[in-house]
């Protein structure tokens, strides 16, 4: 899940803009349904609480792209050449980045040069081509690997291009993204915003702290209840597990203790053993356990992150649960009786 | 010489009502110092709970016991210490800890009582060479012949300098030869070590090495 929540906010904090504005009532450019005007830009290419002409048009949905003829996943991203939201030349790893277009002059006869940048962990070469909603898109250049939540690859594409893949050739766009000017902070410029926009109610204003957080909450917390609450009852029946075989190894050694008691070993004696041994397999198990973590994470189909203090509460819990065990194991066994010792064969 | 072991009236029952079991049934007894004393008797006489009970393993029913010229009080002694202290204890099954060499089970022994581990190993290599396993220190009891178990087993008991030994069915599971021999090291030890042992057993070829021999019957002593 740290994993998912690392990619969530890789893209946003890459784009560098502060301000996300999307459709009034979408939630966020991330959640609902938002389709903005092309009548909004414009008007905030000159907003006085955003940097002159940082106001950037982008096209941020889903897609499924058809790439060597099988169907994948990625996020589409139409953005302007030159504009925030999309990566730069430096940005990219392998070739160019796609033509752009002459947005305002556009005309509906129009055709953009349908070019994608891909995400270099996609694995296609330059000049490879991929189809989105029908359209055959040709591999131009490749960037810095970007992934949205569950290693979701991003496509970067001229923004009419875009929206003639996915948008009919619409010339909406469903977020907006900009760059507070110099002396307003996100939440002002965000507060002024909507504030000249009161009459209409055309838009929402988000901050890039608020538009993180909706993504955090729609894309990882909300989908992830269901796992979480699998994760508390993993770690409960690992514990559990854990428990069990302390109390059952110490139970197996009955016949033992029986006879360190009979020659000698004081309750206290018995009792420091158990947790002498307890402790050793603890850690032992905890080392084991986080080595296997760190592998595992290497090795999974998503990228996964481990959180350090989420690892120092499972290293706790497992190890509470190995005390309690013990500690559970120790009173069975200071309970031996010595004369066990007569009776058996260890 | 004084008596190491007494007990007077010991009574060990077992259950209650209809189920109750009488064990030990007021014996009277007396071991004394450096004495080799032989509890003979069939399955099931008490044997093994009157040894229990002078080695302060069982709580009696009725009856006290002295170790050593000391009263048991049981309610405040601590026993475990005692047993540590006064007592060794051979088992009929050696009893040996598996995963433990040679070395390490009789170091246990001298580990509970509280002796530093350069000393318990030393004592313990000293021990087992005295047994003539000088040649199996580091061995695990899964590598020993019977005989050679039991030997180790007598180290241990002799570790921490007891007073008495009490060894139950010590041969029982060792063929005649090696029997013999353990006999022969049994003498051997009471020799060196002045130990007063007592030793439970079927075998009347064992009877010639006993300075008294200790006939039961139904929980009580029939004659010695």
């Amino acid at each position: 899940m740290n994993g998912m929540r690392i990619q969530a906010q890789q893209y946003p904090k890459f784009t560098g803009a502060n301000i996300w504005i999307s459709a009034e009532g979408s939630g966020s450019a991330f959640i609902g349904f938002s389709l903005l005007v092309p009548e909004h830009l414009p008007y905030l290419d000159h907003a006085l609480p955003l940097k002159p002409k940082s106001a950037s048009p982008l096209v941020f949905a889903q897609a499924r792209p058809v790439i060597r003829g099988k169907l994948g996943k990625a996020i589409v991203v139409g953005y302007k050449s030159g504009k925030l939201g999309g990566p730069t030349q430096f940005e990219l790893t392998e070739g160019r980045l796609f033509t752009a277009s002459e947005y305002e002059e556009w005309a509906e006869a129009d055709i953009p040069l349908r070019e994608v940048v891909v995400d270099e962990k996609m694995d296609l070469e330059i000049g490879e081509r991929i189809l989105i909603g029908n359209k055959d898109l040709k591999v131009v250049g490749k960037a810095k690997s970007l992934m949205f939540v569950l290693d979701t690859p991003l496509l970067f594409m001229d923004l009419r291009t875009a929206q003639e893949v996915l948008l009919k050739n619409s010339l909406h766009v469903n977020m907006v993204i900009a760059q507070t000017a110099k002396g307003f902070t996100p939440e002002r410029a965000a507060k002024e915003l909507e504030a000249f926009d009161a009459e209409f109610k055309t838009i929402d204003v988000r901050t890039l702290e608020q538009t993180l957080g909706d993504i955090i909450d729609t894309y990882v917390d909300e989908p992830m209840k269901a796992v979480q609450f699998l994760r508390v009852m993993l770690w409960l029946a690992a514990g559990l597990i854990v428990g069990m075989i302390t109390y059952v190894t110490t139970l197996e050694k009955t016949q033992e203790i029986g006879v360190l008691k009979a020659i000698g070993a004081s309750n206290f004696y018995v009792a420091a053993l158990i947790s002498k041994q307890v402790i050793l397999m603890s850690v032992i198990g905890v080392i084991c356990g986080l080595i296997l973590s760190y592998i595992f994470a290497v090795a999974a189909p998503i990228f996964v992150s481990i959180h350090p203090i989420e690892s120092g509460i499972v290293v706790l819990i497992s190890f509470v649960v190995c005390c309690a065990g013990g500690y559970l194991a120790g009173r069975k066994a200071i309970a031996v009786d010595p004369m066990v010792a007569f009776r058996g064969e260890m | 010489m004084g008596s190491v072991v007494e007990g007077k009236g010991l009574t060990k029952h077992f259950g209650e009502g209809d189920a109750r079991v009488v064990a030990v049934d007021h014996v009277d007894i007396a071991i004394e110092e450096s004495e080799l004393v032989m509890f003979m008797g069939d399955s099931g006489c008490g044997k093994t709970t009157l040894i229990s009970l002078l080695g302060c393993i069982l709580t009696p029913s009725e009856g006290d016991v002295w170790i050593d010229g000391e009263q048991i009080d049981y309610a405040n002694h601590d026993l475990s210490q005692l047993r540590s202290e006064k007592i060794g204890f051979v088992f009929q099954l050696f009893n040996l800890i598996p995963y433990l060499t040679a070395i390490e089970n009789v170091m246990v022994a001298m580990d509970i009582a509280g002796l530093r581990h350069d000393e318990a190993e030393k004592r313990a290599a000293e021990l087992l060479t005295q047994v003539g396993l000088d040649q199996r220190l580091h061995h695990r009891p899964a590598q020993l012949s019977g005989g050679e178990k039991q030997r180790v087993s007598f180290a241990r008991a002799l570790a921490n300098h007891p007073k008495i030994i009490f060894a139950d069915e010590p041969t029982a599971n060792l063929d005649s030869r090696q029997g013999m021999n353990l006999m022969n090291l049994v003498r051997e030890l009471r020799h060196e070590h002045r130990t007063t042992i007592a030793i439970v057993t079927h075998h009347e070829g064992l009877k010639k090495d006993a300075d008294r021999v200790i006939q039961m019957k139904d929980g009580q002593i029939v004659s010695v």
